[in-house]
């Protein structure tokens, strides 16, 4: 006669499916996950106190090093909180050429947090077709900003560099390459059998539980819930017409799809820039201040805040920061993992939910 | 069961609550209850994992927005807030408290019954 027991099993902090290191305990009977437990702290960077009392020239570079999947959008949010702060306004073709870097970056973070997923329930050959078409926008991040992962593209009042009308026809050119490759991939997701075992109903997340945890991003709007997206109350994207992607399913196969829009979506948003790129200056100048506020973005796993206190020199006196992950990772461990019917689901739920360790741990 | 491999974590999570946000939170919470922030740092890092210390600032004010709408009593004892927003209190026992507080509404001034309420919570809470 089959018996189950109860066991508590360990995963991680080393764990060849985590890109970072957490522990996560899993109290168990049987294959059913009954509690989960989460232990961090194996990557603090304590990055918060060493950016107090630096002047925002540093506290720019370091804040990008917060998170190196996404360090684009912490300079974004970081840069429009000192605009916010010193009353700073930004050239319209800076704000347009920002969406641009933005949304490659916001696209490099979907393509690793899918590679991640398709690798973890073992689709390696998907996984590393991601990985690949990854580099293309990697490349185009390069193209504008001359680097590929920590790029300090923008600055108080404009960004550093323009886009030179060859490098844009590049990238559109690129861009049509990017477009058709993922809409093979993405139907190789749709309709893979071994994904949907692995991926349909799999990590369910209900509305009700989104909300309470305060999920944000593509987790959140997997699980339908609205208005969810910062980006709907952000001028330049609302000039561009930018609507929300929402899915209700709420289990690993529509987060996963909700990434896999999004990059299509950011493809569009990128072609609209260049299409109606403002002619004019790229840097307004401008003066950081003494003040204090709090200001949120949308970055790819979803809402970061930025609340940021300076002083008359422009130096950063008390700063927090609060990422995505830190909403998404705790309601992963505390409601999709919960409840799980097998063992063997934890790891790519867990990974479904996109977390970013080093956001965790600033 | 104590693993070899498990660390003590208390100093982390103390760490964690300490921070700007989480520090204000503490203090709202703590204010809400109506016990010293000491004491409920200590609970709090007692009975909550790591990841939702991080995360106590968003389910707070979650709660706040989402919590026990409609129903005054539940609003008062935080009934939803404790056990579903930031687990503090079990279900069970918070039933029995919002039970309980209801039938001595029917007795006594309604401030009363929830100064009652409140004080069997904070005893659930600090037990």
């Amino acid at each position: 006669m089959k018996k189950s027991v109860d066991v508590s099993i360990p995963l991680g902090p080393m764990h060849p499916c985590w890109k970072e290191p957490v522990r996560l305990k899993c109290e168990t009977a049987g294959e059913r996950v009954l509690k989960t437990e989460m232990e961090l702290g194996y990557m603090k960077k304590g990055i918060e106190r060493i950016m107090r009392g630096r002047p925002w020239q540093e506290v720019m570079f370091l804040a990008e090093r917060v998170c190196g999947i996404c360090s684009v959008i912490h300079n974004m949010v970081f840069i429009e909180t000192m605009e916010e702060i010193s009353d700073i306004a930004v050239p319209p073709r800076a704000a347009y050429l920002r969406v641009v870097v933005n949304e490659l970056d916001r696209m490099a973070s979907h393509l690793i947090a899918n590679f991640s997923y398709c690798y973890t329930i073992e689709h390696e050959t998907l996984a590393m077709y991601l990985l690949n078409t990854r580099e293309i926008v990697l490349d185009n991040l390069e193209r504008i900003t001359g680097s590929r992962i920590n790029t300090a593209y923008m600055i108080p009042g404009g960004v550093r560099f323009d886009l030179l009308p060859e490098d844009a026809a590049a990238m559109l050119a690129d861009l049509v390459k990017v477009e058709e490759e993922m809409k093979r991939y993405v139907r190789i997701f749709e309709t893979g059998p071994l994904i949907a075992l692995r991926s349909k109903g799999i990590g369910f997340m209900s509305h009700e539980e989104a909300i309470r945890a305060h999920t944000v991003g593509p987790t959140a709007r997997a699980s339908g819930v609205e208005d969810s997206d910062l980006r709907l109350r952000h001028p330049t994207y609302r000039a561009l017409g930018f609507t929300q992607i929402t899915r209700t399913e709420g289990d690993n196969f529509a987060r996963n799809m909700v990434r896999f829009q999004e990059v299509f979506q950011s493809i569009d948003l990128i072609r609209k820039c260049i299409e109606t790129l403002p002619e004019g200056p790229i840097r307004g100048g401008g003066l950081c201040k003494a003040g204090e506020t709090s200001y949120a973005g949308e970055a790819p796993r979803g809402e970061l805040t930025y609340t940021i206190k300076t002083d008359e020199y422009g130096r950063v006196v008390d700063i927090a920061i609060r990422t995505p992950s830190i909403m998404n990772i705790e309601a992963c461990a505390h409601t999709m993992i919960k409840g799980a019917t097998s063992i063997a689901d934890v790891t790519s739920t867990f990974i479904s939910s996109d977390p970013c360790v080093a956001c965790n741990e600033r | 069961m104590k693993f070899l491999y498990e660390k003590d974590l208390r100093q982390m999570k103390y760490n964690i609550l300490t921070s700007t946000r989480h520090d204000e939170t503490v203090r709202a919470i703590a204010q809400h209850l109506g016990v010293s922030n000491a004491k409920l740092r200590m609970v709090l890092i007692r009975r909550l994992d790591m990841s939702l210390l991080e995360n106590l600032g968003s389910r707070w004010e979650m709660g706040l927005q989402h919590a026990d709408d409609g129903d005054p009593l539940a609003e008062e004892l935080g009934y939803e807030l404790f056990t579903r927003f930031i687990p503090l209190v079990d279900t069970e026992t918070m039933q029995t408290i919002y039970a309980d507080t209801t039938a001595m509404t029917q007795d006594m001034p309604f401030n009363d019954a929830i100064a009652r309420g409140k004080e069997r919570i904070r005893e659930a809470v600090l037990s």
